[in-house]
């Protein structure tokens, strides 16, 4: 498929969703390491380095970089730890859970560690998270992540999440940021490369790591699953199988973005898949969360 | 993976800096020379094939112990020799330059030739480590480089070059 017709393809399929292309302007963000400062320090510190930083309204810890001379990713403060650049939308999953402190948290696809570490902040270095990744690469990155931000309460595993189950332990909490197609808003060469192929492709690993999950989540366990795609195929057409398949059902996710759409592309979704939350994108990326738990 | 004896290697490390530290041998694990500290907690968790665990202490190579910046950060916060630098001069560390006098605030524990020194920065946060390359407080040339940089926080970034 050519370009113009891969983009036209996709933003038509975005019309039907309801959403208009309007260009987007992405912008970069902050999360504050709690555990490692005050929030108000590390703020008043950047500020007095003529960084201007706005509070972003949905998100506790998140603010958005107004003006910056330099690159925020390589101050002392980023160094030690002080914070994260992390994508607003990328904030949201992990501000999901409830009740995380002192528990047994999966975090199943966790390189490069943004969420891992914004889990470990949450939890206030309490409990135990079990990461996992598959490319070594990765781990490196992760593990260098968690060096920087004082992490201590995390076990990483080089391990595919579809096989979780062989760590042969149960979690309270589980966090699939699942791999994705992506989307073009973080991605200018986005349209020239995907193809329904590659968007159907990862719909059907994504299933996998669903329903490997919901065999090692506790009874009162809770698992937040997103994505920064804008196909319905990595996002509601998953998570209606999986409220249909599996033994879970959705919980309203009280964050940021608007409820996802219950009819898409002539099929009828499960009601509850409202209870989900699209992000179209516009001063963050492109963005798909929602929280499921075990039926009854 | 293997529980490790207190880990010789670390005493003698943190000695160089006249640093204590209690490190609770049964709770550090060592992976592929490379040391990690947990809690009991995680300790009941552990798993044989894990790939990083708690609070990664540093790795050994060839013999010798290389930190992690979070023992680093331990360290600091007891006695043990310091310099504590101003920010211009924290910056410049931290892209691997030695430290000159003139950019010292204040120093703590010995300051002789050849003692190896912490480096902070004026919130007390550690930044490095490096070696003292003369007799501190009898140098009286502030132009003179000082303390030689061994390690800095800036291998952040050089790690993530390496990567790419």
């Amino acid at each position: 498929m050519s370009l113009m017709l891969s983009r036209d393809f996709f933003l038509d399929r975005y019309e039907e969703l309801g959403w208009r292309f309007r260009k987007p302007e992405v912008k970069q963000s902050i999360r504050v390491n709690s555990a490692n400062a005050e929030r108000e320090e590390v703020i008043a510190r950047l500020e007095a380095q003529g960084v201007r930083l706005n509070k972003i309204s949905f998100l506790e810890e998140g603010y958005w970089v107004a003006k910056s001379k330099f690159s925020l990713g390589a101050t002392p403060e980023y160094l030690l730890g002080l914070y994260s650049i992390q994508e607003a939308a990328a904030q949201i999953p992990v501000t999901l859970f409830s009740k995380i402190e002192g528990s047994h948290v999966l975090d199943a696809c966790a390189a490069p560690g943004g969420k891992t570490v914004q889990l470990a902040n949450l939890m206030k270095n309490t409990g135990v998270i079990v990461a996992l990744d598959v490319k070594p690469r990765r781990l490196v990155a992760l593990s260098n992540h968690l060096e920087r931000c004082h992490v201590e309460n995390t076990i990483v595993y080089m391990l595919d999440a579809r096989k979780s189950s062989r760590l042969n332990m149960k979690f309270d909490r589980i966090l699939l940021d699942v791999p994705c197609s992506g989307n073009f808003s973080t991605d200018s060469g986005w349209f020239s490369r995907r193809t329904i192929n590659d968007v159907e492709r990862h719909a059907r690993l994504q299933r996998k790591i669903l329903a490997e999950a919901v065999q090692i989540l506790k009874a009162d366990g809770e698992i937040v699953y997103s994505t920064c795609s804008l196909e319905p195929e990595e996002n509601e057409f998953n998570v209606d199988w999986a409220v249909q398949t599996l033994d879970v059902e959705l919980v309203d996710s009280d964050c940021y973005g608007e409820p996802a759409p219950t009819k898409i592309f002539g099929v009828e979704l499960d009601g509850s898949i409202a209870k989900c939350k699209r992000i179209w994108p516009r001063l963050t990326q492109g963005f798909f969360v929602c929280k499921l738990r075990r039926k009854g | 993976m293997r529980t490790t004896r207190p880990n010789k290697q670390i005493s003698d490390f943190l000695a160089r800096f006249k640093a204590t530290i209690n490190l609770n041998e049964k709770l550090i694990v060592e992976k592929k020379n490379r040391y990690y500290l947990l809690n009991k907690n995680l300790m009941t968790q552990l798993q044989e094939d894990f790939y990083h665990a708690g609070v990664y202490l540093g790795k050994t190579k060839r013999s010798r112990f290389f930190p992690s910046f979070t023992l680093l950060a331990m360290v600091a916060r007891g006695r043990v020799n310091k310099i504590v630098v101003d920010r211009k001069t924290g910056w410049l560390f931290i892209c691997g330059r030695d430290i000159f006098k003139r950019g010292i605030l204040k120093t703590a524990g010995s300051m002789r030739k050849g003692d190896h020194a912490l480096v902070v920065n004026q919130y007390g946060e550690c930044l490095g480590f490096g070696v003292l390359l003369c007799n501190l407080h009898e140098e009286r040339d502030t132009q003179k480089v000082v303390l030689k940089n061994i390690s800095d926080i800036g291998d952040f970034l050089r790690r993530e070059r390496k990567r790419i």
